[in-house]
């Protein structure tokens, strides 16, 4: 089966077809889509900016990510499943589309960003949890997440204008 | 007025460039989720969900200055972007509803509770105007959605 079998598959799903065309069902995904940008990438810039010494410096790290959390997870879990609902419904257009790959890319990248924050950066943490201004390694996780993400709202926007 | 304005030489600029129109509305939403993000932790600290134990001075000031950059990106780009369209975007009642709650939101969030943080009344009072702030801003949000995805 090649990639565009698999697409042209997708969009004859039931998701598929939901998406290109019940009546509300675009709207209402896409709706949802920014609704969990605002709970995602909306309250994770606020976490991004105290790992930049920027914000709330008055809060251990830690602590901002610990009340932070529930709510981007939720938040990513939503924009997740209602991009993904939307990558069925329009798989063939999206997979040619630059944007598209771009916006991937660019989400994979801030995934392995945060990994490495969490896995090696935070290895040393109780030595720069309270800090105003947190070490270089931590500030630059900081700085390159915003930059992503960016980048995926950028790009993310320029995918309709580009795909229909 | 919006007929002149809609027929500028500003206009047609924007609306003859796909990128210039695309790169408009990506700001905006840049903007937007700037403002949302900090309309969400601040109004969730009013209801004394978030940050709890943290003064409210603490996480408002803060999200305060966020909310502030964001609306400046999203009102300059929203209204570039409005430019081409003035007639017909003033004559749609989404837009209209989305206008009027922003001004409700944006009185709430910047007027209200920085009145509030002065005065400094009992929990409830600040609750109730977070609870208020968030539906405002979520209001804000339905109504552009509806508008942009309803045309």
């Amino acid at each position: 089966m090649t990639l565009l079998d698999l697409c042209q598959r997708l969009e004859a799903s039931s998701i598929g077809l939901l998406v290109r065309e019940s009546t509300w069902g675009f709207q209402i995904v896409v709706a949802l889509h920014l609704m969990g940008l605002v709970a995602s990438v909306g309250t994770l810039c606020w976490f991004d900016l105290r790992l930049l010494g920027l914000s709330m410096t008055g809060n251990r790290i830690s602590d901002v990510y610990r009340r932070l959390a529930p709510w981007m997870l939720t938040g990513f879990a939503c924009m997740f499943v209602t991009g993904g609902m939307l990558f069925i419904g329009y798989a063939t257009d999206a997979v040619g589309n630059t944007y598209f790959r771009l916006k991937l890319l660019a989400i994979l990248g801030a995934g392995i960003n945060a990994a490495v924050y969490h896995f090696v950066t935070e290895r040393h943490r109780a030595e720069w949890d309270a800090a105003a201004r947190p070490p270089g390694a931590v500030r630059l996780a900081g700085g390159i997440s915003l930059s992503l993400w960016l980048l995926v709202i950028l790009s993310g926007r320029m995918i309709s204008y580009t795909m229909f | 007025m919006l007929e002149s304005l809609q027929h500028s030489a500003l206009a047609s600029a924007i609306s003859n460039s796909l990128w210039l129109t695309a790169g408009l509305s990506a700001l905006h939403v840049v903007g937007f989720s700037l403002v949302s993000g900090g309309a969400l932790v601040s109004n969730l600290r009013l209801l004394g969900v978030l940050f709890r134990e943290r003064p409210i001075a603490e996480i408002a000031g803060p999200t305060r200055r966020g909310m502030a950059i964001g609306l400046l990106l999203s009102a300059i780009t929203g209204a570039l972007l409005f430019v081409p369209r003035a007639r017909a975007a003033s004559g749609n009642e989404f837009f209209q509803l989305k206008m009027t709650l922003l001004v409700g939101a944006v009185l709430m969030q910047f007027v209200v509770q920085r009145r509030l943080l002065d005065v400094r009344p009992d929990a409830p009072a600040f609750r109730i105007a977070g609870a208020i702030g968030l539906a405002l801003w979520i209001g804000v949000g339905l109504a552009g959605c509806a508008f942009i995805l309803l045309e």
